[in-house]
């Protein structure tokens, strides 16, 4: 239970981050998306990004409580925001499923 | 930028203790007003000095918000050496457990028994507790370190920490190296210069530095949310650098605030001593007795007996509702007043507690409990945030990366001053790039080459070498401290070129460790994973790993052939 709390903090912070970086038109060109498309998903991708941070905060507060779990979270953010970034520069077409166009 | 350096910088002379002697006097202030208010005398002084930190930063950020790019440019050249060093000891210091087991290999057992008896671990250290002492301590074995640590006191001479095997409750030989907790971990805060606690004050300031370039480099960041994750390798190396540059000092953000001001907290009493002073006057030792607790009463002189301290370790398990402790301490063995502390452990909490309970030598009664005040618990929840003795591994290795990511973020800015500043240095003939070049390069790739020169020294000192006065631990140290000088010559000397040459060195000198260690050991990678040794084998790996990055690192630093040639052509024509 508690990896697979881990497990799931981690993969959603990684997503959460994702979402905004594809909320900024950068990102989003790079990862394959359609320019014209952006501006309809834009919202919706940061505003899942945000609801995905918190379920990530939420999983690491339920697995180790308010100590550990905001140590657990905090350190979680930087690792996901920085995994992310390498994304989008060495592989951006992994997070080219999340711009809802389809894999070819 | 650089067109009045020399006003700026005499400014910068007065700023630092300027600030420093501001938050100096505030901090003797708040504290002698929060006791005067009715807040208890420790609690008054502690939440004195922590703010010290902020109105110090608060100061100096206000002294030169009109040059904030200066200062971070300045600030970052000028302590960046001792920022890196400072970043790369504490993030090895995150694994110095782990790493003891590797420079100790007679401590390379298998993990304690859950349950250890304290009478029988008294009754086997007796015989080595001189008739003299004043106390001796036991620290219990924990998850990461798998035996007993030994230690007495008597008169002035402190005995150096003995290891004892916790199944057969034996003396280990003496390790002959102070390992990581020793060296690596100290070094981490005090540079082992322990003069004035001169090491302490310099890493203070560094950390002041830390904080005041996270800061001001933020503001100074045009594109922070633009690009927030932007990282662009294949442009020029001045893009690439700065671009790594702002993804880790942005996104590692939160993590490098917090372990440097943390770093500075746990500090107190060494950086603002006002605090106490202006409460308690010259009676420190008041101080701490009232803020981290201790019980002492004076020796009968008369002999006396040591009752049953598993039995006390009961009774401190009821009070402490199922806390254990993690070390044992005998106050005047052998005569009629002699005590018994117990401390609480925190192997399972963030906050480093200074639970205590003191006990009558021989009948076991409890003669004193201490806990720590609401503020003391908070400047310990802060300090357990930086000195992660928890059991956490997630954490643990997250500390780790984000520790890298902070030794990256110094390098990193290292490299962007080089290089927007080296075609234009070359033109006009100035020593700048070549000066901060050799400080560059000796303070990233030197100290890691001198790590591992004091991995290689470990394994390779036969087990009681000593040179002139100098016994095998210091010998390490000297291994360490002399290689560490000769990748600073050689990066002076050879300039540019030093990067690839150390990176190579790095590569060479890793993977030299880990056959070190199967050799002389020979507990190699496939012996300690099968029997579950993961320290050794997690550095084992780690050293692998190190190697292949080096060696990454080198070979892309390569200079292709024709160029080669081109350059030595050049340098050959008159």
């Amino acid at each position: 239970m508690s990896t697979l709390l881990l497990l799931l903090a981690g993969a959603a912070c990684y997503a959460g981050f994702a979402g905004l970086a594809l909320a900024m038109p950068d990102s989003w060109e790079r990862a394959g998306g359609e320019t014209a498309a952006h501006a309809r998903h834009r919202l919706r991708l940061q505003i899942g990004g945000v609801v995905l941070l918190a379920a990530s905060l939420a999983a690491c507060l339920w697995r180790d409580g308010p100590g550990f779990g905001a140590l657990l979270w905090g350190t979680l953010l930087t690792a996901g925001a920085i995994a992310v970034a390498f994304t989008l520069t060495w592989r951006p077409q992994l997070l080219g499923r999340l711009t809802g166009r389809r894999p070819r | 930028m650089q067109r009045k350096p020399t006003p700026r910088l005499l400014l910068l002379l007065a700023a630092v203790p300027g600030a420093y002697l501001l938050s100096a006097l505030a901090v003797g202030g708040i504290g002698a007003a929060l006791a005067w208010a009715g807040l208890a005398r420790p609690e008054a002084v502690v939440l004195g000095a922590m703010l010290g930190f902020v109105i110090c930063l608060t100061a100096l950020l206000w002294g030169y918000r009109t040059a904030l790019g200066w200062l971070h440019t300045w600030a970052g050249v000028a302590l960046g050496g001792v920022l890196f060093a400072v970043f790369w000891m504490g993030t090895l210091s995150v694994f110095d457990r782990e790493i003891d087991r590797w420079m100790m290999p007679a401590t390379r057992l298998q993990p304690a028994p859950p349950q250890l008896s304290l009478d029988r671990i008294a009754a086997a250290v007796k015989p080595a507790v001189p008739a003299k002492a004043s106390q001796w301590r036991v620290d219990l074995p924990t998850d990461r370190v798998p035996v007993l640590r030994f230690t007495y006191k008597a008169g002035a001479d402190e005995a150096p920490v003995r290891q004892l095997d916790p199944a057969l409750l034996t003396l280990l030989p003496e390790p002959g190296s102070l390992g990581a907790s020793g060296f690596i971990f100290p070094f981490h805060y005090g540079l082992h210069l322990k003069w004035l606690d001169l090491g302490k004050w310099i890493v203070g300031l560094a950390g002041m530095a830390m904080l005041v370039l996270l800061v001001s480099g933020v503001i100074i960041h045009k594109k922070i949310f633009v690009q927030l994750f932007t990282f662009r390798p294949h442009k020029s190396l001045q893009r690439s650098s700065l671009d790594l540059h702002n993804l880790t000092g942005v996104l590692g953000l939160p993590f490098h605030f917090l372990i440097t001001l943390s770093g500075l907290i746990i500090f107190i009493t060494i950086y603002y001593p006002q605090a106490h002073t202006s409460v308690y006057g010259d009676n420190k030792a008041a101080f701490s007795a009232e803020a981290y607790g201790k019980f002492s009463r004076p020796k009968a002189k008369a002999p006396g007996t040591l009752g049953s301290i598993d039995a006390m370790v009961a009774r401190a398990e009821q009070e402490w509702a199922g806390g254990r402790p993690y070390f044992v301490r005998v106050w005047h063995p052998g005569d009629a007043n002699s005590y018994v502390e117990l401390r609480r452990s925190y192997a399972h909490d963030v906050t480093m507690n200074l639970d205590q309970i003191y006990f009558d030598a021989a009948s076991g009664a409890i003669l004193n409990r201490f806990e720590a005040g609401p503020v003391m618990s908070v400047q310990r929840f802060i300090s357990g945030m930086h000195f992660i003795q928890f059991e956490h591994w997630p954490l643990r290795w997250l500390y780790f990366l984000a520790g890298l990511s902070g030794c990256m973020l110094i390098a990193t800015g290292f490299l962007f001053w080089l290089e927007a500043r080296r075609a234009r240095h070359a033109k006009r003939g100035l020593a700048g790039v070549r000066v901060v070049e050799g400080i560059a390069v000796g303070s990233v790739t030197g100290i890691l080459i001198a790590t591992l020169a004091l991995f290689a020294a470990n394994r390779l000192l036969p087990a009681n070498a000593s040179l002139a006065s100098a016994d095998r631990a210091s010998l390490e140290m000297w291994a360490f401290f002399l290689t560490w000088l000769a990748t600073l010559a050689h990066a002076w000397m050879r300039g540019r070129a030093a990067w690839r040459d150390q990176a190579w060195i790095i590569c060479a000198g890793a993977l030299a460790c880990v056959a070190l260690n199967a050799i002389t050991t020979g507990d190699h990678l496939l012996r300690t994973i099968v029997a579950g040794l993961w320290a050794v084998a997690g550095m084992d790996l780690m050293l692998m790993l190190v190697a292949a990055l080096a060696a990454l690192a080198a070979w892309r630093m390569r200079v292709p052939a024709g160029v080669a040639r081109a350059s030595i052509a050049l340098a050959g024509s008159p």
